[in-house]
């Protein structure tokens, strides 16, 4: 089977589930959907793996969809390394979870179960689209299926109100970042006269394409090329989560919990990232979008994680911190070092994923309740769950031997080997953010599983998850433990794997590691670790000075400025706008034709009185009428 | 000798026509018209419409008037009776007949009549030149006239019929 | 031009136009004011005849015999229209006694 066809079985392999399972998987047995709906996914996954390991590559057009004149968007997919390696992490981690939720959502009736491995399907699918898209148009096109399906999956248990709102600001907020998409869209157009991305960057590298439309003439603009990566970067930013368009993702955790592991953890998520990645051409040439994007992750990875310190609800301390190691990662593609960003994508995907999932089983054995302080002592009774949970919440914190610390090591050290005031700038930063990582992270441990059971803990003996439940958690546990041999710069030795296989396609860091980044690597890890430990004492710093807690409570009170700025007005506006517009004049018009013709037909009606000599009056006046107008064409 | 004629025919064409809307009688009415037609007849003849004339007699005071007169033996004599409902009709007739009456009159004042063809006079609506024209440049009208009338008759049929019940 | 040499005398096509006019005029009064439906429809043959006048009137004034053709035609419609005219009245008689046409208001409004 030739490569470009193996190549486009990725993407329609999910997309022949969610089909299947939405037309007839609520009428087939369940074991149906049990094997289709993660079956794909694993399917997709084996192709992937099949061509990594044949080091693919290419550019392969399947068809033309748009052609106009000289304009061409063909529906093309790009496989190369970045490529790849995102449909790995799609289809791998994606394939662990979709297995996950067959047991976690077992409780959901025939239709309903269906429905949601066709949501699950079709976001695989529209993610796939998304990271294998070859031009602008059908990245777009990924990027927007990506937040329905999110609004989807958000809004799965629909009776909800709260989840319904939560699904519509998650929805809107990624609109708006689809709106920056497609304006920088529009400016890359204007530059380079093309949307394939093969077209775009060799226009970058060598000059325009030798078309009469290219306005800017043989050189590209950096100006307007500065345009469209700020332009792309809200679209990223929106799409991640970062500052200031974050504030749909603790909301999102509304959604089951195998959603949120899913898109809000290891994948939707991490498309600004990739984005990024993929742009890298074009933030190579704007190098103020380019620091815009290291900035606004460092502030969006110490800014969550303050706020992940004052959680009481699991999810949410899981929500803020990937909100937050986001920022790491798009710290680290800001600043050029593109392998170390993308290995810290995937190590998060592991232990993020993985976390969800255990503190899913946790969940599901404490009946749904997720409030962490009605729990307590989970250790003894959840052993299994506890264990893999506490693998994950190490590897966040970044401790040896654990995946998490090669990662996020990786991305302080080239911050800090980085030879100018950005790279010390971001390091303090994600430097003080580590920290505080240990301190939500131990916080979030403790309360949960250490201790005695809490006094108002819903189920006495919990039992544990599972299999179907477990095993996939299982994995990721021993991923997330051995995952970090693949690449241990970070120590200064041993191999790159992540990086090298990178660096083929996206900028290769062009700075050299400093020695003494190995030194504060492990000092970062050391005093992390000691305030994951102490977090069990330590009463949270914020206690002693209420007004803080309330600010961090509020979630630095971002909901209520864009309730009070944007919600309000336009809510305002819209009550004026039916009030005064829509009613009277849209469809005052409408039914005012209706009620004009039948007032004017009732006066017109008066002429019809019946009698015929009335009607022959109206024959002679009109003779006079044609005589006088007769009399004066001939007078004349 | 000719105006004489003109001025009686006239005369009596007009004393017709204002017998024809004043009596109260149909019948009446009726043969006012008579007086009018064959008044009109005669100043055909003087016109020249040999042929017209002759016609006028016969089919139109001779057929259709006597029409007329079966038709009001079979509804019996009916008269107008009251004042009639329409308020401002005889005073809105009137305004808009003299006006066109007047209108009619400028009209006339106007008027620029053409050089007249020439043309042989004492051949002038005899019966072979009014036959030359209807059978050759006006066959076609003629015929439509002539399945005009068939379309006449049988509609006249169809709405006396009485239903049988 | 107008003037019209019949037998020797001169006469004025206008006085034939000018007749029938007249005629017309009371025609036309007749159908507005009369309500008896059968008057209405004389004073409608009396119309026509006025037409008839004025076209012969011009046929002789411009020697052309289309005038005298035209109103031949209009004499054989007159005809018919006085038929269906007339029948479809005296059905109308069939089912009741029509004095006053302004009784006949079945189509207001």
């Amino acid at each position: 089977m030739s490569n470009s066809v193996l190549a486009l079985l990725i993407l329609l392999l999910p997309a022949a589930g969610a089909i299947l399972l939405a037309g007839r998987g609520w009428r087939l047995p369940r074991i149906v959907t049990q094997i289709v709906g993660p079956g794909v996914v694993w399917a997709a996954f084996v192709v992937t793996v099949v061509l990594f390991f044949n080091q693919v590559n290419g550019d392969f057009t399947y068809w033309t969809w748009i052609k106009s004149g000289s304009f061409e968007v063909p529906f093309n997919l790009l496989i190369d390394n970045l490529s790849l390696f995102m449909c790995l992490v799609i289809t791998g981690v994606g394939g662990l979870i979709v297995t996950y939720s067959v047991g976690y959502m077992a409780h959901e009736d025939g239709p309903s179960y269906a429905r949601f491995f066709t949501y699950m399907d079709v976001f695989i699918f529209s993610m796939l689209l998304l990271v294998l898209a070859g031009n602008f148009v059908f990245l777009i096109v990924g990027w927007a299926l990506v937040g329905l399906s999110s609004y989807f999956l958000i809004g799965f248990w629909y009776e909800r109100r709260s989840a319904v709102l939560a699904a519509r600001k998650a929805f809107v907020m990624n609109v708006i970042g689809d709106v920056g998409m497609i304006l920088g869209a529009f400016v890359v157009f204007v530059q380079f006269h093309s949307l394939t991305f093969a077209a775009v960057f060799k226009g970058l590298v060598h000059g325009c394409a030798p078309t009469l439309l290219c306005i800017f003439g043989p050189v590209p603009d950096s100006g307007m090329i500065e345009l469209a990566a700020f332009l792309l970067l809200v679209g990223a930013v929106a799409k991640s989560a970062q500052i200031p368009l974050h504030t749909w993702l603790p909301d999102a955790m509304e959604g089951p919990t195998p959603v949120s592991a899913l898109i809000h953890a290891a994948t939707m998520v991490t498309a600004g990232v990739y984005l990024v990645g993929r742009m890298h051409p074009i933030y190579d040439v704007a190098v103020y979008a380019h620091g815009a994007v290291a900035i606004v992750g460092a502030v969006t990875a110490l800014f969550a994680a303050t706020i992940a310190i004052v959680q009481t609800d699991i999810k949410r301390v899981l929500a803020y911190s990937t909100m937050s190691q986001i920022g790491y990662m798009f710290l680290a593609v800001g600043i050029g070092a593109y392998g170390a960003g993308f290995f810290h994508l995937l190590s998060h995907a592991f232990f993020k994923a993985l976390l969800f999932m255990a503190a899913g089983n946790v969940i599901h054995a404490m009946h749904d309740e997720q409030d962490m302080r009605k729990y307590g002592g989970l250790w003894g009774q959840l052993r299994p769950t506890s264990i893999m949970f506490l693998i994950g919440a190490l590897s966040l914190v970044g401790v040896i031997p654990f995946v998490g610390f090669f990662s996020k090591e990786g991305i302080l050290g080239a911050a800090f080997s980085r030879p100018d005031n950005l790279g010390l700038t971001v390091w303090g930063i994600g430097f003080v953010t580590a920290l505080i990582t240990g301190v939500y992270t131990g916080r979030m441990w403790w309360m949960s599983f250490a201790g005695k059971p809490s006094a108002e803990r819903p189920v006495e003996h919990p039992h544990e998850a599972p299999p179907v439940m477990l095993i996939p958690v299982a994995v990721l546990a021993v991923l997330a433990t051995v995952g970090g041999l693949i690449q241990t710069r970070a120590l200064g030795v041993g191999p790159s794997l992540v990086s090298d296989y990178l660096d083929r396609v996206v900028t290769a860091q062009s700075w050299e590691e400093n020695s003494f980044a190995l030194h504060i690597g492990l000092v970062t890890m050391l005093v992390a670790g000691l305030l994951f430990l102490a977090a069990y004492r330590m009463r949270p710093l914020t206690a002693r000075f209420p007004w803080a807690q309330r600010v961090l409570e509020h979630k630095y009170y971002f909901d209520e400025l864009y309730n009070a700025v944007f919600v309000r007005t336009l809510d305002r506006a819209a009550d004026v706008g039916f009030r005064d517009v829509e009613t009277p004049i849209i469809d005052g018009s409408l039914a005012g034709a209706g009620t004009r013709t039948t007032w004017a037909a009732s006066y017109a009606s008066l002429l019809q009185t019946g009698y015929v000599r009335n009607y022959t009056l109206v024959f002679v006046a009109g003779a006079v009428i044609v005589a006088v107008l007769l009399l004066a064409r001939f007078a004349s | 000798m000719a105006i004489a004629v003109f001025f009686v025919a006239a005369a009596m064409a007009i004393i017709g026509g204002v017998g024809v809307i004043s009596f109260r009688q149909p019948i009446r009415s009726v043969l006012s018209l008579v007086v009018v037609m064959i008044a009109l007849s005669v100043l055909f003849l003087l016109l020249s419409a040999q042929f017209v004339f002759v016609v006028q007699i016969i089919v139109y005071a001779g057929a259709v008037m006597v029409l007329f007169l079966f038709v009001i033996a079979l509804l019996g004599p009916a008269r107008e009776t009251g004042r009639g409902r329409l308020r401002f009709q005889a005073g809105l007739s009137g305004l808009f007949v003299l006006a066109f009456f007047g209108l009619v009159y400028a009209m006339m004042q106007g008027i620029q009549f053409r050089q007249p063809e020439k043309t042989d006079l004492s051949v002038f609506g005899t019966v072979q030149s009014i036959a030359v024209g209807l059978f050759t440049s006006y066959l076609y009208p003629f015929e439509l006239t002539s399945i005009l009338l068939l379309v006449a008759a049988i509609g006249a049929v169809y709405l006396s019929r009485r239903d049988e019940r | 031009m107008g003037t019209l040499d019949i037998g020797g005398s001169q006469l004025d096509t206008s006085w034939f136009l000018l007749l029938g006019a007249i005629l017309f005029t009371l025609g036309t009064v007749g159908v507005l004011v009369r309500r008896n439906p059968l008057i209405i429809l004389i004073s409608i043959e009396l119309m026509l005849n006025a037409v008839n006048l004025t076209l012969i009137a011009f046929s002789r004034q411009l020697e052309n015999l289309e005038g005298q053709l035209f109103a031949l035609m209009t004499m054989t419609v007159a005809a018919a229209e006085a038929v269906v005219g007339l029948a479809i009245l005296v059905d109308i008689f069939r089912v009741r006694d029509l004095e006053d046409i302004d009784d006949l208001s079945e189509l207001k409004g």
